[in-house]
This record gives C-alpha cells, structure tokens and sequence, in this order.
C-alpha cells in the first residue's frame, strides 16, 4: 500500500465558554462579555469575548482589573460543567464522519483525523466544510476550521484565522507556510526555550528552521530533535480518540461547596487513588507520574507532579505520591473549588517476577488486599470497598 | 462569430483527489504535492476548487503555480463567503480574494462565480450578482446559475453587454435546475461543467454520490453534437470540466471527450 498524506480536521469554537453563554442566552450576544466568578473575593477572568479581549482583557487577569479596562462589560460565572457539555455535544456532532477525534476538555477545540474517508464523505476540506455547518446549525456555534496533514499544522492555520475563518494547508506546503509566521504561534515549545529563542533573536519559525539539527541540539539539548521537526511543520502524533491527557488517565471532582479543610481534599484523593489504581491493574500498566490540580474559588489554579521511577499502580504507594503532589500544589490559604488527579507516563507492568523477591512482608500483605478488593470490586461494583479514609 | 474549430481545452474541477491514485489516474505511490504536475501531463486546464470552500491567499496560489508549466491554464472558483454564505462582510471578502488571486491572473482563464440553488432571479439577487460582476471587472468571468429562474434573455444580454461567460452545465434534469443551455454571451469563452447525470445522488447530499457518474461515450458524442458544436460557432475559445470527480471518472471522462474532438 502506498503512503498516503494525512488530513487532520481542527475545529476550534473561539472563546468556547463565551460562545457556549451566548448560545445560552442571547442578548449576551451584542455585549463584551467576560466569565469569571463575580462573587469570589480576587477572582479572575475565566474567559472573555473578543470585543473585551480587544479593550485589554485577558484570561488570567484580577476581575477588578477586567471591570476597569472594558467596564461595559457584561460578567457571568463560570459554568465549567456546562462547557463540558457543550463539549460533548460538538463531538457527538462530528462524530459520524471519523471514529478518530481527539477532544479538549472544555475548550472547543478538537482533531479529527479523515485519512481514507473520502469514498464514504468525499474530499477533506467538504468535510470540514460539512462539519462546521453542522455545528453551526445544531448547536450554534461557529467553529473556526483547518486542514493540515498534521496535528501540528492544522492547529497552527487556526491560530491564523480564529476567531472566523478557515484554512487548508496543502501536503507539501507546511515549511513555506510556516516560514514567515511568528514563533509565538508554534506549539509545544516551553517557555524557556522561547527566553532561549528570544535571547538568539529568532522571530520567525524560519528563523528557527535554519538551524541544523545538530545546532539546536546544544541549546535545547533532548528537545533540539523535536524542536527541529515542528519548526518544519513535521508532526507524527497521531489523532487519538476521547479527551487529550497524553498517555494518562484523569479522575476530576468539583466540591459542591468550596472547602479549605484538608480532609476534603484528602477525601477526595482517596476516591481518586481507588478508581485510577483499578484502572491501572485491569490494564496491566504501571503510572510513573503523578498530577494534582486544584482550581481556587478566585478562579487561580496550582498543579504540582511527583515521579515514582518504577511506576507503580499500588494504592497505596499512589496515595502517598498524591498527597505529596496535593501538599506542593496548594500553597494558597484560599477555599478549593476543584480538584483533579492524573496519572500518567504509563509502561506495562512488568509481568515477570523478581529473581529474589524484594518485597517486604507490608508489600506483599497491601498487594494481597488490593487483588482482593479488586475481586469484590469487579463483583459488587466499585464503590462497594475502600479505605476508611474516604469517608 | 467564431471558427468552426476554436479551441477546447478540457480539464476536471480539482486535482488533488486520492481517490484518483486508487482510480488509476495518478501512479500507485502518487503524493499530494506531486499531483498537479502529473495531472499538467495530461490537461491543459483545470478548475480549482478548494478556492471556494477557503479564501484564496497570495502565498498559497504562488507555490501552486511553481508546480505547473507556464503555459498551464487555471479557473478559481469564487469563494463560498461571496456566494453560498454571505453572512461575512462581502466587501472585505471581495477585497481579499482579489488580493488572493492575483499570482494567478497571467495563468487564469476565468473567475467561476457559482451561484446556489436557493439564489434566485429577484430585485435583491440581481443588485448583488451585479455588484460581484462590478468588482471582478477586470478580470475574465464565467458564472453559473443554478436556478431555472435566470434563464432570461434579459438576464444572457446583461451578461454579453460586460462580456461575461454564462456557464452551460449538464446535470441531472430538475425543473428548477438552470437548464442545459448552448448560450454565448461572451465571445471569448464559453465554459462547460459536466456533473454528472446521478439523479439519486444529486438529491442526497451527499457529495461522494451527488458526483458519481460515468458518461458513456454516446452520451459525450450526443451532448458535442447538441451544444458543443453551436458553441464553438460563437465563441472563440473554450474550457470544458469534468466535476464528476468520484472514482477517478472526471480524468477518464475528460480524456474521452478529448479524443472525441479530434
């Protein structure tokens, strides 16, 4: 079989939680808008519509800061659980032309790779053409579209365009496209590595893709590789379906009312450590990181990680890496309105043992338990056992 | 009025198909960015479509044309924004294809604006088609209606009087649809799009079955018979299109037609 170009579809609802409010309500539609929490002491801005963004609003930005800088606009709360919904319903939409379509969380962006569909839907820009009149017309929303024959491209094309517009990128044509745009438009760089770039006064991805290989390998050291290829709009990620976290694997709670007591959060954990643990063990994969985030009821948000070399899907062990991630991410004496657990970095579980066993009696005792509690698990249902400290 | 043999250049709508490698058309291992200079082998002519679902840019249409022979021809669809959906700023879109489109102008043979089925003949429709044609007016025109209701002599004088091409198309036979018509109003050119005669597909919406039509050699030999021929009395030059581009039909359809003229 021949190689075939790729044709990656990215669709993206600019200002999703904006776009899905004024869906929700329409005289939100003619005024600057802006999504934070009004009541929340230091809140700050969760989203905004392009008419405050252009009189200086920004995500991330104090509320008090917003309200000055575009004070005709209108402030709503934000309703995450809503844009997750809304978030559902765009891919629910465009699912029936490909089973690969790779979501955000709630951010209205997703992929959809169409390679080889064209006998069934015909040529990738009519589709992509299909599928935003189809997301305009059912849920009223309108997607900005692109077409690359990456992951990469197609994303950059949107940066171009949004907040209306579309754009195909053709197979062949991803450096020249690339060369003249600014390197603030490429992604997956750090930010150090963009200091490190602004300090050489590299402005343009061309700028950057002048640069060997080998070049890049001493500033950027394991990531000069990478770095080579996006800058020539080289991206062999494929589209993978359901909601991006990597190779990870996400549990998120939102507490009904916003806590500071460390038990909640404890609590909480708990539940978290039980079902992606499960998980781990029924895929016979082990998690080498572990991801805690908590949202602050001002809208602020802390993420912290802790790496366990050997990877582990031990209860415990993932409890005590979570609480450690959790004590390191929250560092503010502000109530938690949210909290998310991700393991990820995962590798099989090695299915061979030891040649001397070097598990200590306490390790061998929590393995035992936690094969029997996965039994009653699978019997019972998973909420039928766990740790008192859930509770 | 024209000779009796003014030249035909035939092409399909678009190129850069996949299906065409599984078709025959291009060879097994065909790349994308490789297509348009094999396809340039073979026709003379093609009709770009990706033009109307994205706004035409300056850089893109240069590093197309570096793969074609100098002497190839193009025609640029109209974007969709000026036609099918013209809830955007018309003007500023007008503004930005024509920037668009310029690379191309040495190599053009005509802009096609082709209008909706939902477009028809009335007061608010003709201000607007004529506010298009204002605005294109220095460069070659072909339009193609696709309601029955603009099939007038008013609506073909308007049209010679700017030297504008009406398009003469074969589809499926609809009363509403703008009927297959042998009418030069632009002694230049005249421009033929053959869609295929799929009367299931075309009401299907969908565009895999809408364009999926084989013509037999009669048929191709009756439709030059019945409209080519009085067309090439009148005009001077002219393109004909393939659009039914499923299973690689347009490329094959196209050679045929071509061995039919001789």
């Amino acid at each position: 079989m021949s190689a075939r170009d790729r044709a990656i579809i990215h669709l993206n609802v600019t200002d999703f939680a904006v776009a899905v409010e004024r869906v929700c309500d329409s005289s939100l539609a003619t005024v600057p808008l802006i999504v934070a929490p009004r009541h929340a002491a230091r809140g700050i801005v969760y989203d905004m519509s392009e008419e405050a963004y252009q009189d200086g609003v920004q995500k991330g930005m104090r509320l008090s800061l917003a309200r000055r800088r575009c004070p005709a606009a209108q402030i709503v709360d934000p309703r995450v659980a809503l844009y997750r919904k809304a978030m559902t319903a765009l891919v629910k939409e465009v699912s029936g032309y490909s089973p690969l379509v790779e979501q955000g969380e709630e951010d209205g962006h997703l992929f959809m790779d169409v390679t080889g569909t064209h006998r069934l839907h015909g040529p990738p820009p009519d589709i992509a053409w299909r599928l935003r009149k189809r997301v305009v017309k059912y849920l009223g929303l309108d997607p900005v579209w692109s077409l690359g024959t990456n992951k990469l491209v197609a994303k950059v094309a949107s940066r171009i365009v949004r907040p209306f517009g579309e754009m195909i990128v053709g197979a062949g044509d991803e450096p020249a496209f690339l060369r003249p745009l600014p390197l603030t438009l490429l992604p997956g760089l750090h930010v150090q590595e963009q200091k490190i770039m602004d300090d050489f006064n590299l402005v343009t991805i061309g700028d950057l893709a002048r640069l060997s290989r080998q070049q890049l390998l001493v500033p950027f050291q394991k990531r000069g590789g990478y770095i080579y290829d996006i800058s020539r709009g080289r991206d062999t990620t494929p589209v993978l379906p359901g909601v991006n976290h990597g190779d990870g694997v996400c549990r998120e709670h939102i507490f009904a009312d916003d806590t500071e007591q460390e038990q909640d959060l404890y609590r909480i954990l708990t539940g978290f450590v039980h079902s992606l643990g499960r998980h781990l063990r029924m895929e016979k994969k082990v998690a080498r990181r572990v991801v805690v985030s908590i949202v602050y009821n001002d809208g602020r948000s802390g993420s912290r990680q802790v790496t366990d070399k050997q990877g582990t899907s031990n209860d415990f062990l993932l409890r005590s890496l979570a609480q450690k991630a959790l004590a390191r991410a929250w560092t503010r004496r502000i109530r938690v309105r949210s909290c998310m657990m991700r393991v990820d970095r995962l590798a099989p579980a090695s299915p061979q043992r030891t040649l001397f066993s070097m598990a200590s009696a306490q390790e061998k005792q929590q393995k035992k338990l936690l094969a029997a509690m996965d039994a009653v698990s699978e019997r019972f249902g998973s909420n039928s056992l766990y740790l008192g400290s859930r509770l | 009025m024209a000779d009796m043999h003014s030249q035909v250049l035939v092409g399909t709508s678009g190129y850069s198909y996949t299906e065409w490698v599984d078709g025959g058309f291009y060879p097994q291992g065909t790349r994308t960015p490789e297509m348009l200079a094999l396809y340039a082998q073979t026709f003379p002519v093609v009709e770009l479509n990706y033009t109307w679902y994205q706004m035409v840019r300056a850089e893109a249409i240069s590093r197309m044309i570096a793969r074609a022979p100098k002497d190839f021809l193009f025609a640029a669809k109209l974007t969709r924004t000026l036609t099918h959906e013209r809830d955007r700023d018309w003007k500023e879109e007008m503004v930005a294809y024509r920037e668009g489109i310029k690379p191309l102008q040495q190599q053009l043979i005509a802009i096609l604006i082709q209008l909706p089925p939902d477009f028809i003949w009335n007061v608010k429709n003709r201000y607007y088609l004529a506010w298009l044609l204002d605005s294109l007016h220095d460069f070659p025109v072909a339009v193609e209606f696709r309601h029955v209701s603009w099939a007038r002599d008013s609506v073909f004088r308007e049209l010679e009087e700017r030297q504008v091409t009406l398009v003469t198309v074969d589809a499926p036979s609809f009363s509403k649809l703008f009927p297959c018509l042998a009418v030069v109003t632009n002694p230049s050119l005249f421009f033929v799009r053959f869609h295929g005669r799929n009367l299931q597909g075309w009401q299907s919406g969908n565009m895999q079955q809408k364009f999926d039509y084989s013509y037999s050699i009669d048929e191709l030999q009756q439709w030059k018979e019945s409209y080519l021929q009085p067309l090439r009395k009148e005009a001077k030059k002219g393109v004909v299109f393939f659009n039914n581009h499923v299973r690689g039909q347009a490329p094959a359809n196209a050679k045929l037609f071509e061995n039919l003229l001789g």
